[in-house]
């Protein structure tokens, strides 16, 4: 009688296959959990080791590429090594004449700015409570309490945070002159070695094109970063001058804060020129001098020099995003690294964008989408 | 002296190098030995397996290979997929250097026949060059437009006596 014994056997089976199936998702599923809960210290832990290299790492990054031309040209006469040491030589004499010429303003500057900054942020809140006071004459249904207690407690903190982190970032500074003219050096010496190195991976069937690209790529990053630098620094001095025409006190502080922020492309101008109004409104009040300030950081840097003579000579319509893009980089870079994630999130987006359409331009170029050419027709 | 130590102190013998075997070859035969190291420092050395395709026609091109070692055929493939041999090419021989300095694709396919040691001089790096040291990337350059001008020289010749020979195949092309 076999008929019977075969459900029997398959009933065996089954439920042998249930246990091994079981015993294998189980498996599987702890092995996940392990790998996962592994993956995610170990992230975390390249995370704390990389977080103190990644500043100086993308400083020295950008000043290598800044420094690369100057370096070529010299190579020709005295070598690469040799060439690099001719630069630093004179980038390390600048630097010096200038802080020789800026640390007794500096110092000046510092002491009173700590003392002058409650001042501004109390200002502030001020304006903030008036502004609030009018709104709710307007919009009584508005609860205006919470925000201007935030307001005040954020102005406190940034007071308080100025002074306090004042030694702390001294020796991060410290660190970060030590450590960026190292790699600068290195980048600069070896990065086309660097380079060479990652292409030789690319497998035989792609190299040709994995180079060519990398080649092409480089040069357009090299002229957005060296063109998004150059700007910066007119701007920068553009305002100084500017500036310099008022009583206003703080130009320098200023300058270097709009030329910072002008690296944010639609919203960065704006951030900038947020201390400058607020310094000319306290310390000046509304008059000439305050619309000649708001000129000056409007329509002079922004729409004369920025818009009309900078960006077309200096940036490519490569590295153009959208303001969509912009505003979601900012944000992102800010949830992940702060306020110097919202620096370097705009570029960094820009930098992908620059990758995308150089391979999409590639692509079109030499009509890889098609396929093959016929030869014959 | 011991094996172990002898291996270590001795010196690579200079006909091992790469910048010797640039050298030796026709192309590069007139460089002298300054601008044949800049040379040797701008080459790619790839390693193909037997069999292997190194590029396909309409790939789009950057650069010409110098056979090392092993041996590869050139070939052109018609639309029906059949496959015409073109060139059979061994050790110091060259290829695909009509794409050097301009980029276009590539006309024929090429692939390894034994496992082959290939080294690749692309535009990139010649461009590199010729921003850092003008003087050595003339003198490559003048080597390679040397060839160039040679290979182009003698198709122009074969034009000339295909046409006197069958000068009813050419008359589409005048208009």
């Amino acid at each position: 009688m076999t008929p019977p014994s075969i459900p029997l056997t398959r009933q065996r089976n089954s439920r042998a296959q249930a246990a091994l199936l079981f015993v294998a998702l189980t498996a599987g599923i702890a092995t996940g959990l392990a790998i996962y809960s592994s993956a995610s210290a170990f992230i975390d832990l390249m995370r704390t080791a990389t977080a103190v290299l990644f500043l100086p790492l993308l400083l020295a990054l950008v000043l290598a590429f800044l420094l690369d031309p100057p370096v070529t040209v010299l190579e020709r006469r005295c070598g690469r090594s040799g060439a690099i040491f001719v630069v630093y030589l004179l980038v390390a004499a600048g630097v010096f004449l200038f802080f020789n010429w800026l640390i007794p303003h500096w110092q000046n500057a510092w002491t009173s700015l700590q003392a002058d900054l409650p001042r501004y942020t109390a200002r502030l809140t001020v304006y903030l409570r008036e502004l609030l006071d009018r709104m709710q004459a307007e919009f009584p249904f508005i609860d205006t309490h919470d925000l201007l207690g935030r307001a005040r407690s954020l102005g406190e903190e940034l007071v308080s945070g100025v002074i306090i982190s004042t030694p702390k970032s001294a020796l991060r500074i410290g660190g970060l002159m030590l450590m960026v003219p190292l790699f600068t050096f290195f980048f600069l010496r070896d990065g086309g070695r660097i380079l060479r190195g990652c292409i030789s991976l690319a497998p035989n069937r792609t190299f040709e094109m994995v180079h060519d690209l990398t080649n092409l790529i480089t040069a357009q990053l090299a002229h957005f970063i060296r063109g998004r630098i150059i700007e910066a620094t007119i701007v920068g001095l553009v305002i100084y001058i500017g500036l310099s025409f008022t009583d206003i006190r703080y130009t320098g502080f200023l300058a270097v804060f709009a030329g910072i922020t002008n690296l944010i492309p639609y919203i960065g101008p704006l951030v900038g020129m947020v201390p400058g109004v607020l310094v000319a409104l306290v310390d000046l009040g509304v008059g000439g001098q305050f619309w000649w300030i708001i000129i000056t950081y409007f329509v002079v840097a922004q729409v004369i020099v920025d818009n009309f003579i900078l960006i077309p000579i200096l940036i490519s319509r490569y590295s153009n995003l959208h303001p969509l893009w912009v505003i979601i980089a900012i944000v992102l870079g800010g949830k992940l690294y702060g306020v110097l994630g919202m620096i370097i999130g705009v570029p960094i987006a820009s930098t992908v964008k620059i990758v995308l359409s150089e391979i999409r331009q590639y692509r079109r170029s030499f009509s890889l989408v098609d396929g093959n050419i016929d030869l014959d027709s | 002296m011991n094996i172990l130590w002898g291996n270590i102190f001795r010196k690579k013998l200079e006909e091992e190098s790469l910048a010797f075997f640039l050298g030796a070859v026709p192309v590069f035969a007139e460089l002298g030995k300054r601008s044949r190291i800049q040379l040797e420092t701008l080459v790619h050395v790839r390693t193909y397996k037997a069999n292997e395709t190194i590029f396909e026609t309409g790939d789009p091109g950057s650069g010409m290979y110098v056979i090392r070692s092993g041996a590869v055929q050139v070939f052109e493939r018609s639309p029906a997929g059949t496959e015409r041999e073109v060139a059979r090419l061994g050790p110091k021989d060259f290829f695909g250097e009509s794409t050097l300095v301009v980029p276009a694709k590539r006309t024929a396919s090429a692939r390894t026949l034994e496992p082959t040691v290939l080294v690749g001089l692309f535009r990139a790096d010649i461009t590199d060059l010729a921003k850092r040291r003008p003087g050595a990337a003339y003198r490559i350059l003048l080597c390679i437009a040397k060839i160039v001008s040679e290979r182009l020289h003698v198709a122009d010749y074969e034009l000339l006596r295909l046409r006197q020979k069958h000068p009813e195949y050419f008359e589409d092309f005048r208009s």
